[in-house]
């Protein structure tokens, strides 16, 4: 078998629409997902069992399922109550349904590892809850919020492959529609699939810049010595 | 068309067998994680730089992209190159390849808090290299990783729902083909999301009890 990119040559345009439409989707299910997730993790943070109680069913629910059943679930859900949207729109709202639990876990973990001093003095101060939030916890949560918050949206950018079986005209689905097309499943697959990783590590290095930009990076580099790091580093020790 | 709770129930104890086939194929394909994650652990470990380089690209590739993508990849390319693999196989393949470099990823995290003082202790002790990894090093690594691995098990099941798009008759597959005789497909889909709630809320509860027990022994 060879690899015969030129069997492709038609079907350009088609992928790299399905990769644009995969960018937008992901891109608007990232903001709507992170606005909910910080709105249920502070919810969770409210004294009580019952926020924490609901806040946490809320998560475990959307945490246990597997997001095409998620997807299925809001796609015949929707119209159930009456509600008729495009695919494509029931496709966003369920993968930011579905991001918006990693993420409120993800603030609500930040915010507790935040010394509850900062958010006390600032309020002794005379700050008001909001701007004590805004101008104290937050500019200081930032660091710990971006390694987290890049792995969770790279998973839910490769999760949207999944909208391809609402028919939502994504990378995936486009790539299926290529293969059905040309019979050319090595080539197709491998040229998509190479789309998928660009933007992964496009996305992975911008985080990286941005985590030096607030300083969460640090020195990857243990204090061990050569025997130990013989079995316990898979990195070759640069002299 | 209001929701119909006796279809709901009436259609779950057909959803609870399909779930055996989800559950069959998870454990099959975290063994295989597990077994094909440790052996990658120690090849990397050896730190040829050739074979690391070659590692770090395929673990770049199975973390960049979708899951979706390789199960197509194992279902409709591997036939191509000669492999033709039943739907069932090229799904296990597929995840327990992508499910491999998440616990060797995990084991490298591990490998940095075991203490140094315990290798050097063993090379003085003239122990071969294989006996530090079966006897000083994995048993270690693998207690430390449970809350991965039960994490990543949880992972396992949910992608095991993906296989219904390649005709593997699971969980999803059931309720849909249920649904296609019933017209509601919103019964059977809370069915199944049911039916994966309870199955995971299960391995995460059994896995904060093992964390217990591993703990507890480690003293």
């Amino acid at each position: 078998m060879h690899f015969d990119p030129a069997v492709l040559v038609d079907y350009w345009p088609l992928l790299l629409q399905g990769a644009w439409l995969t960018l937008q989707v992901s891109a608007a299910a990232f903001v709507m997902g992170y606005v909910v997730g910080i709105a249920i993790a502070l919810i969770a943070l409210v004294p009580g069992w019952v926020p924490r109680l609901v806040t946490g069913l809320y998560v475990e629910t959307l945490r246990n399922i597997p997001f095409i059943i998620i997807l299925f679930v809001v796609y015949y859900g929707l119209p159930f109550s009456g509600i008729r949207l495009p695919a494509v729109l029931v496709g966003t709202a369920a993968l930011a349904l579905f991001a918006s639990a990693y993420y409120a876990e993800i603030v609500r973990a930040a915010i507790l590892a935040l010394p509850r001093g900062q958010f006390e003095s600032a309020r002794a101060i005379g700050m008001s809850p909001m701007s004590a939030m805004r101008h104290v916890v937050a500019p200081q949560i930032l660091r710990t919020l971006v390694p987290p918050s890049t792995n969770m949206t790279l998973t839910m950018m490769k999760e949207s492959a999944v909208l391809s079986s609402i028919t939502v005209p994504e990378l995936t689905y486009q790539s299926l529609v290529v293969q059905g097309n040309t019979f050319a499943p090595f080539e197709v697959f491998a040229a998509v699939a190479s789309i998928y990783w660009l933007i992964a590590v496009v996305i992975a290095e911008a985080s990286r810049r941005l985590e030096r930009r607030v300083g969460t990076a640090q020195a990857g580099a243990s204090g061990r010595n050569r025997i130990a790091d013989r079995y316990l580093s898979l990195v070759a020790r640069r002299t | 068309m209001g929701f119909k709770l006796d279809y709901l129930l009436s259609i779950l104890p057909r959803l609870i067998a399909a779930a055996a086939v989800n559950i069959r194929l998870a454990i099959v394909i975290m063994l295989l994680a597990l077994v094909l994650g440790t052996a990658l652990t120690i090849v990397r470990a050896q730190k040829i730089a050739s074979v690391n380089a070659l590692i770090a690209v395929i673990i770049s590739f199975v973390r960049g992209t979708p899951l979706l993508i390789q199960i197509f990849i194992a279902y409709y390319v591997l036939p191509a190159v000669g492999l033709d693999l039943s739907p069932e196989v090229a799904g296990i393949s597929a995840i327990a390849f992508n499910s491999m470099v998440f616990v060797s990823e995990s084991m490298r995290g591990g490998l940095a808090t075991i203490e140094a003082g315990q290798i050097e202790a063993s090379t003085a002790l003239g122990l071969p290299p294989h006996a530090i990894w079966l006897k000083v090093v994995l048993p270690q690594l693998f207690r430390r990783i449970v809350p991965v691995l039960i994490n990543e098990a949880t992972i396992v099941v949910k992608g095991t729902a993906l296989l219904s798009v390649i005709t593997v008759v699971d969980v999803l597959r059931t309720a849909q083909q249920m649904a296609s005789a019933s017209y509601r497909p919103f019964e059977t889909m809370i069915g199944s999301a049911l039916v994966f709630l309870v199955i995971n809320l299960v391995i995460s509860l059994s896995g904060r009890v093992a964390e217990a027990r591993f703990a507890a022994a480690r003293v």
